[in-house]
């Protein structure tokens, strides 16, 4: 009876391990969870996924579309977020960005009426907030780009110097109004620049020609200087219209270090049928750039096994040319010689006085390095 | 009898410890559950994802009111340069953070003013000068310049790892021309990540002979836009 308590007891024990161990495991995936706020379009049109993530349109002038922004809390907190439209601005490097809640409103962000301009989202909550798009009559054919902003409302922070931040989220809206359309781009230049730690940027640079936006697929590929291919840099980008885009594709310092040679090219679709999310589904256009020399250095394991290398192909040589400075010396000093009865290998370079292995390979002699009688093999000259 | 729990107890061991587990870590967790009765009906909400920034810490905790001080100087007669660094790892880590559930598209995290026609200035007395003003190669008004291109990006807090995250190059403001400047971008190739910048560095111009002040400041905006 008390064995059998004692057992109970221990499973019972087992139990609590158990769930200890379980409920530590179990907290460890709830741990770092991080939730910001932000927005997204309320209705992605199906076909187009990119209208997941971004506001896409083709209105003509005087049309007005009925739209709607998610706005979401997935902070720990109760948040009020303000909710308004602003045009977009090129940020360096020809990337997209939208202006500043201050700054005057005359294109895109200028035809963006919202409903509200501001939620209050208790947490792990969204509300849709509707707005109108209403293009001008007087609006000019391509594409035009404003944001949908949201951005949380905060009482002014009192200076306390240095720089103050605000955080918010912008959503392109990308308006096309029909007309010639021209997709064209232009590759205005290709750059590699060596960082202080011995890793490089290559930076392309593409110019939007067009009169509206362009996802082009840019690729640098890096290739050995004897053609092989090192790596290959790059992804798909939207170049917006009138923008000069340039991007920093990292390189690391190249293990083995050498000549280098990076190649630029950039494949988007020409054809008017596309546009932004949307394929023509016809053939791509193609451009190639500059291509760039450069030498790096081996990294430290790099240049230390091309050393061990160096070492051992000079040795190898040395050893080549210790080799054929022998054959050549046997060629011309070592003569024909007839094997007499009872003489071995071991005799025979005592009588000639060299290395009875130099014999046996000069020979090609197999062990155990038997003569023969009558057997004609070389031996050094006596002169 | 005793048999029987034995049994019953080495079946349901691990049962339920889980059991048990999930119900300490929600409560831990600060998690809702529901106690069913045979009449409820449930329903769960997921919350949709966003693209968002932020400043966070060494444990992607939010930084309350984050602000980064440039290096302090002194009153100088001819023109001189601060600099600072946003995004840091002294005193304490203070790591811009990007997180992108979305399965599509690209995005640009950029920096700029709350507006282009701000000035770094102080309260009392009210002294200003500009960040963004290119007039005599940036020393007669003040400029900034932003260089992100040596900053160190890495994933956050899941595997995913740094393709398709490119850094942007360095630039001054220049009001009207450069009013945004890009910090990261994002090809979209990555999606569902998390990512954080460190060590931008940042310059600033000031004009000779500008009066001294312990508290210049300026308020900007970093914003994370989806394109």
């Amino acid at each position: 009876m008390q064995n059998s308590n004692a057992k109970i007891i221990n499973r019972l024990a087992n139990v609590g391990v158990a769930v200890l161990i379980a409920t530590l495991f179990a907290g460890s995936a709830f741990a770092v969870e991080y939730g910001g706020f932000g927005g997204r379009p309320a209705y992605p049109q199906a076909g187009n996924p990119r209208t997941e993530s971004i506001f896409v349109h083709t209105l003509n002038p005087g049309d007005t579309v009925e739209e709607g922004v998610l706005v979401v809390n997935n902070s720990a907190g109760r948040k009020t977020i303000l909710v308004y439209g602003v045009d977009s601005t090129p940020s360096s490097g020809g990337a997209f960005a939208g202006e500043q809640l201050s700054q005057t409103k005359d294109d895109v962000g200028a035809w963006i009426t919202l409903k509200k301009s501001e939620v209050t989202l208790d947490p792990a909550t969204n509300e849709i907030v509707p707005f109108t798009i209403t293009v001008p009559k007087n609006a000019g054919v391509g594409e035009h780009n404003g944001c949908i902003i949201t951005q949380e409302k905060l009482a002014k922070a009192e200076a306390k110097g240095g720089i103050s931040l605000s955080f918010r989220t912008g959503l392109r809206v990308a308006i096309t109004i029909p007309g010639t359309l021209i997709r064209k781009l232009e590759i205005a230049g290709f750059d590699v620049t060596r960082k202080d730690d011995g890793s490089f940027l290559l930076q392309p640079k593409v110019k939007n020609l067009g009169n509206v936006s362009i996802d082009a697929d840019a690729q640098v590929v890096t290739k050995y200087f004897f053609g092989l291919t090192h790596i290959t840099s790059g992804g798909q980008y939207p170049i917006l219209r009138g923008d000069t885009s340039e991007w920093n594709f990292e390189l690391k310092k190249p293990f083995w270090g050498g000549w280098y040679r990076s190649s630029f090219a950039v494949e988007y679709d020409a054809n008017p049928e596309a546009g932004v999310g949307v394929k023509s589904g016809n053939a791509l256009t193609r451009l190639e750039g500059p291509s760039v020399w450069f030498w790096s250095s081996p990294t430290p394991a790099g240049l230390a096994i091309e050393i061990i290398v160096l070492l051992a192909l000079i040795f190898g040589g040395f050893l080549l040319w210790l080799s054929r400075k022998r054959k050549n010396w046997i060629r011309k000093n070592w003569v024909e010689y007839e094997i007499k009865s009872g003489e071995d290998i071991k005799t025979l370079a005592e009588r000639f006085n060299v290395s009875w292995k130099l014999i046996a390979k000069a020979n090609k002699l197999q062990p155990p390095y038997a003569l023969k009688e009558s057997q004609q093999i070389k031996i050094p000259s006596l002169k | 009898m005793h048999k029987l729990m034995r049994k019953l107890l080495g079946k349901l061991n691990i049962a339920f410890a889980l059991f048990l587990a999930v119900l300490m870590t929600g409560g831990l967790g600060g998690a809702t559950y529901v106690l069913a009765s045979p009449t409820s009906s449930f329903t769960q909400t997921i919350n949709a994802g966003v693209l968002s920034t932020d400043i966070v810490d060494g444990s992607y905790v939010t930084v309350a009111s984050p602000t980064f001080a440039m290096n302090a100087t002194s009153f100088s007669w001819s023109c001189q340069t601060v600099t600072g660094s946003f995004g840091s790892t002294t005193p304490s880590t203070q790591q811009i953070y990007v997180v992108d559930p979305s399965v599509t598209g690209n995005w640009t995290l950029a920096l700029a003013a709350s507006n282009p026609t701000d000035v770094w200035a102080t309260s009392t007395p009210y002294l200003t000068f500009d960040f963004n003003d290119p007039a005599g190669d940036g020393c007669t008004g003040g400029q900034m310049t932003v260089d992100p291109s040596g900053a160190i990006k890495a994933q956050g807090q899941y595997e995913h790892g740094v393709s398709g995250i490119s850094l942007g190059s360095s630039f001054a403001f220049n009001q009207g021309t450069k009013d945004s400047i890009t910090l990261m971008t994002s090809d979209g190739t990555t999606f569902i990540g998390d990512w954080t910048l460190k060590n931008v560095n940042i310059s600033q111009k000031i004009p000779a002979e500008q009066a001294a002040g312990s508290n210049y400041s300026i308020n900007m905006v970093l914003s994370v836009s989806s394109s």
